[in-house]
């Protein structure tokens, strides 16, 4: 029993325990009261709130859950847990939403619930709580929100355009036109901006349309990208004269915002507490000033505050330490502040080297530290510092100044204490130095030219780097004595513009001295000696090269000179030429000469001498060009000598001296049949630009000024050039000469020979037919008559006879009488046998007439004739053997018949030969010249 | 010194530029304050009409307004109505010009709300501006009247619209009214010049003023 009692005693305080624990889980605390309302300024939705009394009286610690909606989306669009620890001032509860979307544009639903921190149950929603957009309510026209936003370049931004009650929004856009992402054909209009930015544009306009077109269908809003402005840069503050307090600070850059948008700029102190009287104004910097009064330290703060932002920066000084913290941004500096006037009413007191510099300034009481900046001729600047301070002015000498020089001078200062900036500079002053004597010398040269008892020698004179003028009026005093006499010197003064001069000499040796002068005094005198005349040594001229730095001169040195010296003329074309120099030193050997008057064409001669105790002697002569041409112009070519296959062309007065651009290395002479490229032997092939191909034969010596060109064809024309070439080549080949060759005359006189002569010759035996017949071969047997064939030296009777001696027998005909009585019937008519030949001039002929032994019957009496032929009568039987000249010989052949029998080719004997013959030839054998047989022909 | 009129004919935009700085500002370089000439007005009226055309193009363009042609309004304001010279001819342009300087001043104060110092829109709105009161100048010199009664031209209460876009509207349609008037200023200023000179031609005098 006991036991039992014991364990009830435990097991009721553990389930009081438990029923209150879960008592406790299960409470919660509804959402009594709800009220929403908006701050259009601000696009807040204001929510408040409360739960039962008890709860504040527990002061329980509770969470809220809170969630927003839009009415036309089904969606939750925020929801928040909101913690908080109620009191016993029973206050409501509130909480602030910031909505993306004008509030003007839906209606917008909250609701809540809460749970007890100790609790794990939430309470019931509290029923949605809304308010009302301005879709609700009944517009006269659409409208568009928000409305001249003032939007951060790079955020987003919603538009809406609420439409009348029952009418649709059809068009909602922004100009310029931006990517937007919008949703229309609805009553509510919406539109995003994602990451805005300025387009350049001072604004961007909203255009809303209902699908109506009248007035009250359209609205239009704008609104504005911008930067909130940058923290103002360089704020600093600063005293010149302890009287007023200037601030300054850089501005930052372009917010887009202009107007009454524009950043605004305020000054506070905040010892005082108060603003700063002054007026901000900026250009390139802003700046604020205003007396400092009696207060001494200061913590200004400027702000620059626009609709996107505020920033500030502090400066804080004390006037009367002068050194103190800075503050820009919380970063903090030591900076002195005293910012010194300008030094002013500058003067100066100068000698030849030096100048004082005097000035006053403002700052009386402050002892500076300045700093003078002294503007050199040469454009250097150099700086001197100066802590030497009057009461009335300071001062500052610079020394080591050139003589009768102008500098420019000017002066700022600080606080020589603590330092913190330069004054502005003062006004600039430019002081001139005293003239002092020339120093340096001059450098002098000449030319001598001989003349008739003399020289006449032309000084020339120039500055040298190291001279100085040192005054304003500088003159030159030349001077000349002989050598030897030590006679008395002559003078000569030029004004300053002069720079060369001429005087005559005899054969002496002259010691000519230059000197400059000015106001105080000479110079140190410059002295060149002429040595007595002798005679002129005459040197070879050599060829020097150009480059692109120059023209390149080199000599051999010797070692008993002193320096060297190169002259030439700039315009070598000029009378007298300009004549320049240049001297060298002992160890030098060449150098490069240039000029800007140099210019590429132009033949430049350089002389080098070598100079001992201002005795100059004449070493070397080179001549070159910067850079050769190609020639000016090209030969004229004077002389043309034609042939029908060669011509030979001459130049002979082209010149190769220096008026040419170059040195002349030679001459092309081109060639070329006009109709057709050339190809003549013995040249090279050229070829133009327009493709056709020119003979190219080549002369390697300027001086060699003809050529004949061989191998032409005749009756060919032909162009040709001469072109002269340097070491820059040629020039294009524009223009050509015109050569025609003549026909080849040896031809024609072949051709005349063998064509035209015989031709007329035919001509003339044709038209002198019969006389010729009749002259040359008269009928037989009359061919006596033959004035061309007979021979009146030897004549028997009517007959002609040929010496046996005269006749050389190179044929032999050979009879035999029997046979030729046999074969030769008619034969027997004749009175004295003979032997017929042929001599013709390459064979000769002895034939039988086959056809005459037919017709004539052989008669029996047996006697024996020797016939002849004559080559010229034969040779005219086949010709002759006309109907009527037939006709016309018929008496003559009654009586006498003349007929050849046989013909015989003695060199051709078996061709000739038949076997008559063969049989008669071996037994009687008679040798018979062809003359021979005229001659004996004609003695029958 | 006197001016030497305008032939009427002239349009040079460089000539009437030039003469027009000569008489914009009375008594610029050192000229003494004379009257105008009715040929110098009419000169001055053309060219500010070209300029009134000009201004109101780059307005419509440069503020984004030339969507639907919303400046180009048929219902001018009541002072840039016709008939644009009454029966006291030149006289009752006055309040017409004393007024519009004051509503452009209006604009380039809007303007500047919205642009940066110095640009284009700014520098034309101060130069026609400038004409605007360069002719009033001048007419004030061609009919020195002792006194208006007060009120009859000076600029109405700020009555202007505040939205920005409201304001940038209002603007571009007084800038076309105003181009519109102008034009036809400057078609019947010509066509009276070219009367008188019928009627001088015919031997008749012309009236030396309005």
């Amino acid at each position: 029993m006991m036991n039992h009692f014991v364990v009830l005693a435990v097991l009721l305080p553990l389930r009081t325990c438990y029923t209150t624990y879960s008592q406790q889980e299960s409470i919660v605390f509804p959402v009594k009261y709800l009220n929403i309302s908006k701050d259009l300024a601000l696009q807040q939705l204001l929510v408040e709130w409360d739960v039962g009394k008890s709860a504040h009286d527990a002061k329980l610690a509770m969470s809220f859950e809170i969630q927003v909606r839009r009415i036309d989306e089904t969606t939750t669009v925020w929801t928040e847990f909101h913690n908080v620890t109620l009191d016993k001032s029973g206050k409501p509860l509130h909480w602030i939403w910031n909505s993306d979307l004008p509030l003007e544009c839906m209606s917008h639903l909250v609701r809540i619930r809460s749970k007890a921190e100790a609790s794990k149950i939430w309470s019931q929603w509290s029923p949605w709580e809304t308010v009302l957009g301005l879709d609700t309510s009944n517009n006269s026209r659409p409208q568009i929100f928000p409305n001249e936003k003032i939007v951060e370049e790079g955020s987003d931004i919603t538009l809406c355009c609420i439409g009348r009650e029952g009418q649709i929004i059809k068009e909602f856009f922004l100009v310029p036109a931006v990517h937007v992402f919008n949703r229309t054909n609805s009553q509510v209009g919406l539109l995003t901006v994602k990451n805005v930015a300025h387009q350049g544009a001072p604004h961007i306009t909203v255009y809303c349309r209902e699908s109506c077109n009248e007035e009250q269908c359209y609205d239009h809003a704008v609104f504005f990208v911008g930067k909130p402005p940058d923290t103002p840069s360089d704020f600093s503050c600063q005293t010149q004269d302890m009287r007023i307090v200037t601030c300054t600070w850089s501005q930052g850059g372009d917010t887009y915002l202009y107007g009454r948008h524009s950043p605004k700029y305020t000054l506070s102190e905040e010892f005082s507490q108060k603003m700063v009287p002054c007026t901000v104004s900026c250009s390139d910097q802003c700046s604020c000033s205003w007396d400092i009064g009696q207060q001494r330290i200061y913590n200004i703060t400027v702000t620059v505050e626009n609709p996107l932002g505020k920033k500030t920066a502090t400066d804080v000084f004390d006037v009367t330490h002068r050194t103190l913290q800075s503050c820009v941004n919380g970063r903090k500096q030591l900076h002195s502040k005293v910012y010194p006037a300008a030094p002013f009413q500058l003067w100066e007191e100068s000698t030849d080297t030096e100048i004082t510099l005097y000035w006053k300034h403002q700052n009386k009481g402050i002892e500076l530290f300045c700093q003078t900046e002294v503007l050199q001729p040469d454009g250097k600047v150099e700086l001197h510092n100066c802590s030497d301070t009057h009461v009335r002015y300071a001062s500052m000498t610079l020394g080591g100044l050139q003589p009768y020089t102008e500098y420019t001078a000017r002066v700022h200062c600080g606080a020589a204490k603590h330092f913190w900036r330069w004054s502005e500079w003062s006004e600039a002053r430019t002081i001139r130095t005293k003239e002092a004597t020339p120093s340096g010398k001059l450098d002098i040269w000449r030319e001598i030219t001989s003349v008739l008892g003399g020289r006449n020698v032309t000084l020339f004179w120039k500055q040298t780097p190291s001279f100085r003028a040192n005054g304003k009026n500088i003159s030159y005093e030349v001077t000349w004595e002989k050598v030897e006499d030590g006679s008395k010197p002559e003078s000569v003064s030029f004004s300053s513009v002069c720079n060369s001069t001429r005087i005559s000499i005899d054969n002496h040796s002259y010691r000519i001295s230059i000197m400059a002068k000015n106001n105080v005094n000479y110079s140190l005198p410059s002295v060149l000696i002429i040595p007595r005349a002798t005679g002129a040594r005459e040197l070879k001229e050599e060829q020097v090269n150009g480059t692109d730095d120059g023209i390149f001169i080199s000599w051999e040195p010797k070692h008993i000179y002193d320096n060297y010296i190169i002259d030439w003329c700039n315009y070598p074309m000029l009378q007298p030429c300009d004549l320049q120099w240049k001297r060298f030193g002992p160890n030098t050997s060449s150098a490069l000469i240039n000029s800007a008057a140099f210019v590429p064409g132009v033949r430049y001669n350089f002389h080098i001498y070598g100079s001992v105790a201002n005795r100059a002697s004449l070493l070397e002569k080179k001549t070159g060009y910067l850079r050769e041409l190609p020639p000016l112009h090209d030969p004229t070519v004077e002389k043309v000598e034609l042939t029908f296959n060669a011509v030979t062309l001459s130049w002979d007065s082209y010149p190769t001296n220096e008026s040419q651009s170059g040195f002349v290395r030679g001459y092309n002479v081109y060639v070329s049949p006009i109709q057709e490229d050339c190809s003549l032997k013995g040249s090279k092939k050229h070829v133009l630009p327009d493709d056709s191909v020119l003979c190219k034969y080549t002369i390697e010596n300027p001086e060699e000024k003809r050529y004949t060109v061989k191998h032409l064809l005749p009756n060919t024309k032909y162009k040709l050039v001469v072109k002269a070439y340097t070491g820059g080549g040629e020039t294009p080949i524009v223009n050509f000469i015109y050569i025609d060759t003549p026909f080849n005359s040896n031809m024609l006189y072949l051709l005349v020979l063998l064509v035209i002569v015989p031709a007329l010759v035919a001509a003339i035996c044709r038209w002198k037919m019969k006389w010729l017949k009749e002259c040359c071969c008269p009928v037989i047997p009359s061919p006596n008559k033959s004035k061309v064939l007979s021979f009146k030296e030897y004549k028997i009777g009517s007959g002609k006879v040929l010496k046996i001696s005269d006749c050389i027998p190179d044929m032999l005909a050979v009879d035999n009488k029997a046979e030729a009585q046999k074969l030769h019937p008619w034969s027997q008519l004749s009175s004295a046998p003979t032997e017929d030949k042929i001599d013709g001039p390459s064979s000769s002929w002895i034939y039988p007439n086959e056809s005459e032994e037919r017709d004539f019957t052989p008669t029996p009496t047996p006697q024996t004739h020797i016939w002849f032929e004559n080559f010229a009568y034969s040779s005219h039987l086949g010709v002759e053997s006309e109907p009527e000249t037939l006709e016309a010989s018929k008496p003559e052949l009654s009586v006498v018949l003349y007929q050849p029998h046989y013909y015989f080719d003695i060199f051709n004997e078996d061709a000739a030969s038949t076997p008559r013959e063969t049989a008669g030839r071996k037994s009687s054998l008679r040798y018979i010249s062809q003359t021979d047989v005229h001659c004996l022909g004609r003695g029958l | 010194m006197p001016q030497r009129p305008l032939p009427p004919s002239s349009s040079s935009p460089a000539v009437t530029k030039g003469l027009f700085i000569l008489w914009a500002v009375p008594g610029q370089g050192g000229r003494p304050l004379q009257p105008p000439t009715l040929q110098q007005i009419q000169a001055l009226v053309r060219h500010m009409a070209e300029d009134a055309q000009e201004l109101f193009a780059f307005y419509e363009e440069d503020q984004r307004l030339a969507i639907n042609h919303l400046c180009r309004t048929n219902r001018p304001p009541e002072w840039l109505r016709g008939p644009v010279m009454g029966p006291g001819g030149l006289r009752g342009l006055r309040g017409t010009m004393a007024r519009m300087a004051q509503v452009l001043q209006d604009i380039t104060r809007h303007q500047r709300d919205l642009n940066p110092p110095g640009a284009e829109i700014l520098r034309r709105l101060a130069s026609t501006h400038l004409k605007v009161r360069g002719l009033l100048s001048n007419l004030e010199g061609l009919f020195p009247a002792p006194s208006l009664p007060p009120g009859r031209w000076a600029p109405p209460g700020p009555t202007a619209p505040t939205k920005v876009f409201r304001q940038k509207l209002e603007g571009c349609r007084i800038l076309w009214s105003y181009a519109r008037f102008m034009a036809k200023l400057s078609t019947q200023l010509e066509a009276r010049s070219r009367r008188e000179k019928r009627r001088s031609r015919r031997g008749s005098r012309p009236p030396a003023r309005s």
